[in-house]
Order: structure tokens, then sequence, then C-alpha cells
């Protein structure tokens, strides 16, 4: 689901590396123009090492997220009201291991093995979504998700999908065709409480409420606050700003929830008629970093449980190991 | 007396499917490796499709209550699935197992199903035909693979075996009152011969993987579930399925 | 406590336990080709990590063919194939223009045009 618009650099490494980007000026050169004429980039092509280097970030980061994001709403699996939701909740969070699948590919296509991404994952070196970091409380909280950070995650993602690098893109593209399941279940969900009894609705309320500042807070700083590099645009590896989406997002899902009924924490959201962008409070940026470095509320038990289904898998994936057999990564 | 037998035994297909694919759903996202968590994900859903498939075939008949209903606020007692699948998930060496048992003996009801006087019940399983020819090539595939898969991985299949082969068996607890009706009327062809042709479904699988099948002479069949006496999992198990559906019977979800 | 119920059941290990996973330990890649209907190409879709071709297809089938209509499926080694190097696209360049194989360069309509032209007179027709 859930690429997030945040790429979270590692502290020593915030700026594209300058020396990078003058090894082999011609084949650069033709890179660039390559992207430039809306070409994509494939596996076997030569790339700046930089390139490579953020490409594999982004990809294996919102591989992260994809099977931490199936946490949050597992909470929930065992206890689905009914048989439509039950199935509907299992068959997305599935589908969410399939985008982490589909993922994981295209970034070893790279050269990263899978191992050493799930190793990265597994000892905090590469982050994942800060909007994991939450914990899924209510019956509504799946709802909230399914449908509000789905929808968010899409609008990321559609934006990604048209990116310069090819297995990443194809990656995106069916993985869209699947978010727009989740949206529309998460958005089926929310709407049946959204109009159901006053303690579904109450409990939908308090969800949504919750749930308000990590959203705000899905797409990342403000533009001016990230150090966001010009050179990731060109080369078409971030695809648009941070405010961008976000504006984008409260445009096409705001109205969505006032319609019902709801309401949401920020006295001051708004869309500036003027401006024609939307207006809010500060989403409290300091949480946000403060999340990110361990300190949100499900941080731990989201590593622990992935350690946890490596840990007890791994007898099976021995067992079945072929060290002999020659190795390869995925060729596209 | 025909109607109450088929009551009978639909619900107890049903509460299996229910109950099991319920327990194997709680592997999604916590699989072994993602590409068998997809795989396992799936014929979980199958299963509470099955389920909910049968439901709606009680739903349709005298006195039959709406599936949600039927399925997520019946009393425990009311509940005839057999022990097997109530057990929870101790590891993928047990899950697999009782997966290759229960899914053989599944895809053998439903084939005799094909011919069951019941149409209902004749529809349904030409419609799950495929699905559960999947189910079992990947436990067929899975439980040969790792009973060749080195010691460690050998034994864990045949302790699994040892440990669910009686569970197993309790598949085919025959309904006292209803089963010679049900033969009779030609609606399946009862437990006794499923389970003789289930039987004959795993042996060989069994002995291509080098697995020893426990002296069914010695084993006493876990009983009970087709009654209503389940094990003290099923319970909370039950609980925790309808805790949100339970809030507000009443309401839409 | 969790909140999953899942996770309770789970006996989760120490947080700060180092786990690492070992290389080759998620088994060899193998390609995907999906084919849609009867009588159409197999489509290169993606891959799966298998430890052998049976389980590639197995796990092939959930992963590329749970939703899409799909009547059958190809899996093979990533290693086993052969591919041009991304830098030889030039021997391919000059294709289009090789205009003797193609249809289209072949003038048929304007040679018959331009015989009825000049034919035109000198031959009576009776
Ligand atoms: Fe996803
Ligand atoms: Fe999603
Ligand atoms: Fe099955």
């Amino acid at each position: 689901m859930y690429g997030g618009g945040y790429i979270f650099e590692e502290p020593n490494n915030r700026q594209v590396r300058e020396e990078m980007l003058h090894d082999e000026p011609e084949k650069l050169a033709a890179f660039e123009e390559r992207i430039a004429r809306g070409e994509k980039i494939e596996p076997g092509d030569w790339m700046p090492a930089e390139y490579r280097r953020q490409l594999i970030r982004l990809i294996e980061q919102h591989a992260h997220s994809e099977i931490i994001g199936a946490l949050p709403e597992g909470t929930w699996i065992t206890r689905a009201p009914g048989f439509k939701r039950k199935l509907a909740l299992i068959a997305k969070v599935q589908d969410e291991i399939g985008h982490g699948q589909l993922l994981y590919n295209a970034a070893e296509t790279l050269g990263k093995t899978r191992e050493a991404m799930i190793n990265d994952l597994l000892s905090g070196k590469s982050k994942y979504s800060n909007v994991f970091n939450y914990p899924a409380k209510t019956w509504a909280d799946v709802t909230v998700i399914g449908f509000l950070i789905d929808a968010a995650a899409i609008v990321n993602q559609v934006a990604n999908s048209k990116g310069s690098y090819g297995p990443y893109c194809r990656a995106l593209e069916r993985i869209c065709y699947e978010e727009s399941f989740h949206l529309k279940q998460g958005h089926d969900a929310f709407i049946e409480l959204a109009t159901g009894t006053p303690a579904q609705k109450e409990m939908l309320q308090d969800a949504l409420n919750r749930w308000w500042k990590p959203i705000m807070h899905f797409f990342g700083p403000p533009d001016k606050a990230s150090l966001h590099s010009e050179k990731l645009m060109q080369w078409k590896v971030k695809m648009a700003s941070n405010d961008d989406m976000r504006n984008q997002f409260l445009d096409m899902y705001v109205p969505k929830i006032w319609e019902l009924g709801l309401t949401l924490p920020d006295p001051l959201l708004r869309k500036n008629p003027e401006t024609g962008r939307w207006e809010y409070s500060d989403p409290d940026w300091d949480e946000f970093f403060r999340v990110i470095n361990g300190g949100g509320p499900c941080n731990e038990e989201r590593l622990q449980v992935r350690k946890w289904a490596e840990e007890h898998g791994r007898w099976v994936r021995k067992a079945l190991m072929k060290p002999a057999e020659k190795h390869s990564l995925p060729v596209a | 007396m025909l109607n109450k037998a088929i009551t009978d035994l639909l619900t107890k297909m049903a509460d299996d499917e229910l109950i099991l694919g319920h327990r194997n759903s709680e592997w999604t996202g916590l699989g072994p490796v993602m590409e068998e968590d997809i795989a396992f994900s799936s014929m979980a859903q199958d299963k509470i499709g099955h389920s909910w498939a049968l439901f709606r075939i009680l739903e349709e008949l005298p006195e039959g209550r709406p599936a949600d209903l039927n399925a997520f606020c019946r009393p425990e007692a009311a509940f005839k699935c057999c022990h097997l699948v109530e057990y929870p998930n101790s590891g993928y060496d047990f899950s697999l197992m009782r997966h290759f048992l229960f899914d053989q003996a599944e895809a053998v009801r439903y084939e005799s199903l094909q011919e069951s006087s019941f149409e209902p019940l004749q529809q349904l399983s030409k419609k799950v035909k495929g699905e559960l020819k999947y189910h079992t090539l990947h436990a067929n595939a899975w439980i040969l693979q790792l009973s060749k898969a080195g010691e460690e991985s050998y034994d864990r299949m045949q302790t699994a075996l040892n440990e669910i082969m009686a569970l197993a068996a309790g598949i085919f607890e025959p309904a006292r009152d209803y089963e010679q009706a049900l033969i009779d009327e030609k609606v399946y062809p009862g437990e006794k011969e499923l389970y003789n042709r289930w039987l004959d479904r795993i042996y060989p699988v069994l002995v291509k993987a080098s697995l020893n099948l426990p002296d069914l002479n010695a084993i006493a069949p876990a009983y009970g579930g087709r009654t209503g006496q389940h094990t003290p999992y099923l319970g909370p198990l039950l609980k925790e399925m309808g805790e949100v559906f339970n809030l507000d019977t009443a309401a839409n979800w | 406590m969790s909140l999953d119920p899942r996770v309770n059941r789970l006996k989760l290990g120490d947080p700060n336990a180092v786990i690492k996973v070992e290389e080759g330990e998620n088994w060899n890649v193998y390609e995907v080709f999906h084919q849609e209907k009867r009588g159409a190409h197999h489509e290169h879709v993606g891959c799966v990590h298998a430890p052998d071709p049976q389980l590639a297809l197995i796990f092939a089938k959930e992963q590329f063919a749970r939703r899409k209509k799909c009547v059958n499926l190809w899996v093979v080694k990533s290693a086993d194939i052969l591919a041009f190097d991304v830098e030889d696209e030039d021997m391919f360049a000059n294709n289009l223009e090789k205009t003797y194989r193609d249809a289209s360069g072949f003038k048929v309509m304007e040679k018959i045009n331009k015989f009825k032209q000049s034919s035109k007179g000198t031959t009576d027709v009776k």
C-alpha cells in the first residue's frame, strides 16, 4: 500500500553525493537524456551509482512499509465482523504482502538481495512508513486505514508509477490496480460505520481523531523543511513534492469525510479559495521525527513481530535451501 | 428427518471450514516466506468462502438463519466442528500437516458430493473442485519436500503427523442419528466410506515422503465435536471471532 | 500485551535480539509468465522466490493469478534466461529501414496503375 512520500535519509548522507555525478560524464549525459525523453531505465542499463543507491532505498522502504503495514490491520483479522468483511480484510492484508513481494523483487534488480533488505529492516537500519507505528485500537481503525491510508498511498504510488525505473513502475502498475480494491472496501466499511448506529459513528469519529495526525504526517515534512534534491526530481526518482501530494490528498478526501457528517480534529483545516491550497495547523513534526527514531507507540512491537516471523519460518526456508545452486537476481 | 440430517451435515462442514479457515488466516502476514504467506492466505480465504456458501445453503432451508448470525453468534455447544480444526497454530509444521490431512479429507468429501442427491451440495461441490485441486497440490508438495529435506525437517513432519492423526481421524465421526438416512437418500456416502477413501488418498503421499502412518488400530479418533463437545480452544476462538459483530448484532458492519 | 490477539499467542522474543537471515535463505528466483487465455502468448509478469520449479509454480499461481484471468503459467529460473546486453540495443536499430522485408516496401498498385496508364490507347479492346 504504502510508499509514503518521505524517503528516510541516513543521517550523514543527506545530499546527493557530488562526486557520483561526475563519473563518466558522457554516460551520465546519455542517461539523463534518456530520462528527459520519458524513456525508462532498465536493470542492465548504466546508471549513476547515486541513482542506484537512492532507488534501492526508496523501493526497499516501500517494500518494508507493505509488510509492516500488514500488521496494524492484521490486528483485526481474527475479529472482522461478518463473512464479507472477514474475507475482504484477509484478502487486503494478503495483497499488502504481495506488494512487498513485488517491491523486494524490483529492488533486487538493482543488486541488493531480499535477505539483505530484510536484515536491514530487522536491525532498524532501514525504515518503513511512519504511519504503521501507530496502533489499530478498534474495528473503526481498520476502516480508517483501509480508506484513508490506502488513499494517501495511492496518491503517492500513482505519482511514483510515472518514475524512471522500469521494474518499479511495472510493480506499481499492478499495485495501484489492487489498491483501488483496498480503497473501495475501506470506504465501504467506513461509510457503514458513519451511517450506522450512534455507537458505530462514535467509534469511527474517535478513530478518525486519533489517525488524523499520522495521516497528515504521511507525505513527510513540508517542502521548505525537507532537504529534497532537485537531482532526484530530474532523475524521476521523486515525482512530486510532499506538500503537493498532501494537498492533492486533502482535496480528494476531506470532502468525502465531511459529506458523511464527520469532523476532523483541526479547527484551521480549510481550503483557501484564493490559492486553491489547503491550510491546516502544524501537525507536530517533532512527533513525526520522534516516532521515526523509535519513539512511537508500536515501533518495538512491529519489529518484534517481524523478527518472530523470520525466526520461526527459518527452519522451513533452511530445509529447502540449495546453497550449491547458482543464484541470480530477477532479470526484470 | 431428512431435513434435519441435511442441516446437520451442512453445519458440520460449514463449521469445519470456518474454524480452520480462521485459524489458517492467522498466518497472513506472519508466514515463513512471502510467497507461501500469500498461497496459504488464499487457501484460508477459500475455506471461509466455502463455509459462507454452506451457511447460505442453510439459510435457504426451513428455519434457516442468516449466514452471518449463524456463524458469528451461535453458542459454542451448537457448533459441530471437529477437534482438529480448533487447535491453535503451534508452528508451521503443525499447520502444514493439518492442512494436508484436512484438505485431502475435504477433497474426498466434495468429490463424493458431485453425485449428491441434494442439489445445492452437488452444485457447490462442482464449483469448489478447482480450488481443492490447488489445495491438495500445494499440501502434497510441501509434505513431500519437507520430509525429504534433512533430519530436522523430517522429524518435524513425522512428529506433527503423530500428533495430528487421531485428531484428523475425528473428521470422520459419524452423525449418529442421521448417518443412515443420508446414505440411503444418497446425499453422501457416509463417514466410514469417506474415511477409507481418505486413507487411500493420503497413504501413497506419506509413503513417498517416507513418513510412517501411525497404527490406526492404536489411535482413538478425537470424536465429540459433531455433538457439540469441544476442546477448550473453541470457546475463546468464537468469542474473539464474534467480538465486533456481537457489539451489536442488529447493526450493519 | 499487544492489541492483536494473534500476536499475544506468538510468544515474541527479546526486542533487542539480533535476528539475521542468511543469504540464499529466500531461495532462488524464478521468472513467471502468465497466459491470459487459450491462444494468447505467455507474458512475463514478475518473479517468485522458490526452492524448486514445482513450488515456484505453486507460488506463482497465487501471487500472479489470484485475481487476473489466467489459464496457464510458466516458470523458469532467472539464471537460465539469456538476454542481450542493453548496450546492444543498436543491433536492432536499422530494422525499420529494411523495407525489402516488409509489405510496405513493395508498391504493387503503383506499378499496375502505371501500366494501365501507359497501355491505354495502344491496345484495343474488342
Ligand atoms: Fe500496498
Ligand atoms: Fe493497500
Ligand atoms: Fe482447503
